[in-house]
């Protein structure tokens, strides 16, 4: 037993002791969930598609975009980022608490051209509200299609202020242009990266982002004009 | 008189036809002539005899390997597992006795040896559960199998893998090692396996606190690889495969569907749910595949073999591969009918109506199994936990479902579930929105409707198949006729002029004659 027990400690050593990953920082994968909520319609498999692989409509022969991934670079972390899309239709909102079960992030998506989406964004937030663990899901409320501007129902203000009252990160996407949509992924993955327990060593600064991640409850940051 | 009718042997004193043990019964020449009674008793003394020594020589086999095992912990570790194997031969013939004994006295008292625990070598435990010789064979056989490609797989991480090895006998041990402190009393359930390591388990120690054990297992031994490992996920996700593999195969029967919980009966209640879904159609789910073109009803009919295949597997990951192949399949179906890729919205439908037409054997038992004892990162995260993740929402859907999701009225939906009518038969005056199309097409299961399909292009094949042999007969009359009209023409002919022979017999006649006929043509030389 005690033979054992200095076995592991030195192999714990020469652990220590292995050869790093040059730059001296090892390099650590962090799996990051992410869960999108939303009403049929408003674009969630198309923002889907736009996190993984940044084309509109989904070009390759893949089967289906339920269950995507995409694998992001920051100084000294993989993120394996994994999007989870839910069903959207009213009568599955029921069943939808299991998605997001050891969500990192969770993104309620509405259309900013259809307001009942909106209301029903609203609902999808007070069910999360029941579950939200603070510091383990970053929910962020995201208003699609915003290339059609000129037909929006629901204004940007708006879509801030509730952000604001909830807490929350917020900002308006397109899936068709691609627009924020890296933006918002990079800040996912940071907010992610910082609740993570596993964290080591400092992020990189590299981000393409000014804006800070939100902590608490205050206010998250927008990217709106 | 009668003294010398015995000595001739053609009559035999009535004694020795009586048992040999004086029992007063009638003995038999087959029973080594005791009676029937006596016998049994012998037999079984016998029996038991043999049963004992083939324990000794077990447990003598399994100290040797232990000493060898605990001598090659410094060398090579193929030492061990060539020292299991040369048991195995010994042990299966122990086994095979140990199974035909069973088939003889079907449900009595057995006595049931663990080599493992020294502790308590023998000892009496009524089984509770036995299962059929058969099966535990094949299990045996599988579980041999299992533990060769662990230990294949753990040779190639040398210092690491023989840490990860001892720590899983040691687990399993200690799991078995659970009922020392239970009362003989107490209702136990005994795994023996062929490779001599009987795991016996108190039933009383709830499903939960077994699947605490476990994942407590499995958080220590991932905790201390990723520091052999140097954070490196990946090879460590590798090595919690096979180390759940490795354990979840021994652990299974103990495990699966335990007493203690009511997942049998969940596992009843869903299945009655489902059997009362039985009309529920395509339509009504809003479900984006039609199953007339002819692969979607493939893929359908692939998904649902898959989903009720997960049944059969024992290792959690195999049946979330079962789950993620039958999900790959409704995707396939999906893209096909809508010719683009289907997005979560179309997919939970059709896996609930999967489900629904498949209605996998023990659906409850299964998920609590996985949620029980998979890997935890694997089912939070990860392509296969996305899928169990929607098979759980499809099994939470249908426990929940009422008219409203179907979007029926209440009255409707009440009529279909008593059965007074189905819709099929309503179908002319029913206004289901997602109904696009085939609104009379009748709630069949897509294995019926293959079924038919073929049953049709045999049909089909049939009349061909006639057509041609009736063409051919035909034909074959058409040469017969044709041959015995060119015959008969010939014959016609042959009628019509018979005398030109003669006729031209004269002509030569008459050129022999040589009378008055010009002189015959001789030939001339025209040139020099």
């Amino acid at each position: 037993r005690g033979l054992f027990i200095i076995r592991v400690f030195l192999l714990f050593l020469m652990g220590e002791t292995l050869p790093r990953v040059p730059g001296g920082v090892p390099v650590r994968t962090l799996r990051v969930k992410m869960v999108l909520l939303g009403s049929s319609g408003v674009g969630k498999s198309s923002l889907a598609v736009r996190f993984s692989k940044d084309q509109f409509r989904d070009s390759s022969p893949t089967v289906g975009c339920a269950y995507l991934t995409r694998v992001l670079y920051l100084e000294d972390i993989t993120l394996r980022f994994e999007i989870w899309d839910t069903a959207g239709q009213e009568k599955y909102h029921s069943v939808t608490p299991l998605y997001y079960r050891g969500a990192h992030a969770a993104l309620v998506v509405y259309d900013i051209c259809k307001k009942e989406t909106f209301v029903r964004a609203q609902v999808w937030l007070r069910e999360l509200e029941k579950q939200y663990i603070p510091g383990s899901t970053v929910v962020w409320l995201i208003g699609n299609k915003e290339d059609l501007s000129q037909n929006r129902e629901v204004s940007l203000q708006e879509g801030q202020n509730l952000a604001q009252e909830k807490g929350l990160s917020f900002t308006e996407t397109s899936a068709l242009s691609g627009d924020r949509v890296n933006e918002l992924l990079l800040a996912v993955g940071k907010s992610s990266s910082h609740d993570a327990p596993v964290q080591t060593g400092r992020l990189s600064d590299n981000l393409s982002l000014s804006n800070g991640v939100p902590q608490g409850s205050d206010s998250g940051p927008t990217f709106g004009p | 008189m009668s003294q010398r009718t015995e000595r001739r042997g053609i009559h035999v004193d009535q004694s020795d036809l009586l048992c040999k043990k004086g029992c007063g019964y009638y003995g038999n020449a087959a029973w080594q002539g005791l009676c029937s009674k006596c016998w049994r008793e012998e037999y079984q003394r016998v029996r038991q005899k043999q049963i004992q020594d083939d324990w000794a020589l077990a447990e003598k086999l399994q100290r040797e390997e232990e000493a060898a095992a605990y001598a090659s912990s410094h060398s090579a570790h193929s030492q061990s597992t060539a020292a299991q194997h040369a048991s195995v031969g010994h042990f299966s013939k122990f086994e095979e006795k140990k199974t035909n004994e069973k088939t003889r006295k079907v449900t009595t008292v057995k006595k049931f040896f663990s080599p493992s625990s020294r502790t308590t070598s023998k000892k009496e435990i009524q089984e509770v559960k036995a299962p059929s010789p058969s099966i535990s064979r094949h299990a045996s056989f599988d579980t041999d199998q299992v533990s060769k490609e662990f230990v294949d797989f753990l040779k190639n991480l040398h210092k690491p893998g023989r840490e990860t090895y001892k720590q899983c006998r040691a687990f399993l041990l200690n799991m078995s090692s659970k009922k020392v402190c239970c009362p003989p009393e107490t209702i136990t359930v005994s795994i023996s396996y062929q490779n001599k390591e009987t795991f016996l388990f108190r039933q009383d120690l709830g499903a939960d606190e077994l699947s605490e054990c476990v994942q407590d297992f499995y958080q220590n031994l991932a905790d201390r690889l990723i520091s052999h490992f140097k954070g490196s996920s990946e090879s460590v996700e590798q090595v919690m495969d096979q180390v759940e593999k490795y354990i979840m195969t021994r652990l299974y029967k103990s495990v699966f569907c335990p007493e203690t919980t009511d997942d049998e009966k969940k596992d009843l209640a869903t299945q009655d749910r489902i059997r009362a879904l039985h009309w529920v159609t395509i339509q009504m789910l809003c479900v984006s595949m039609e199953e007339d073109i002819p692969e979607v009803s493939e893929n359908v009919v692939k998904a649902i073999t898959d989903i009720i295949e997960m049944d059969s597997k024992r290792v959690p990951r195999d049946k979330l591969a079962c789950i993620t192949r039958c999900s790959k399949h409704i995707f396939s179906a999906i893209r096909i009918t809508k010719n683009e890729p289907a997005s979560a919205d179309d997919f939970l439908p059709a896996l609930i109506y999967i489900v629904l037409k498949a209605n996998p054997p023990r659906l409850q038992s299964n998920i609590q199994y996985i949620t029980r004892f998979c890997n935890p990162s694997r089912l939070m995260t990860g392509e296969d936990g996305y899928y169990f993740t929607n098979l759980c929402c499809a099994v939470a859907f249908i426990e929940k479902l009422n008219a409203q999701s179907l979007n029926l009225s209440p009255e409707e939906f009440e009529r279909f579930m008593s059965g007074q009518t189905s819709p099929q038969f309503s179908s002319s005056d029913s206004d289901w929105p997602c109904s696009e199309s085939g609104l009379g097409t009748t709630v069949t299961n897509p294995v019926l409707v293959q079924l038919n399909h073929n049953l049709e292009l045999l049909t089909g094949l049939c009349t061909r198949q006639e057509a041609v042999m009736e063409a051919a007969q035909s034909l074959q009359a058409d040469l017969l006729t044709w041959s015995d009209s060119v015959q008969q023409e010939v014959h016609n002919i042959l009628e019509k002029y018979p005398l030109e022979i003669i006729s031209k017999v004269s002509a030569i006649d008459a050129n022999t004659d040589n009378d008055n006929l010009p002189s015959p043509i001789k030939p001339q030389v025209f040139a020099d």
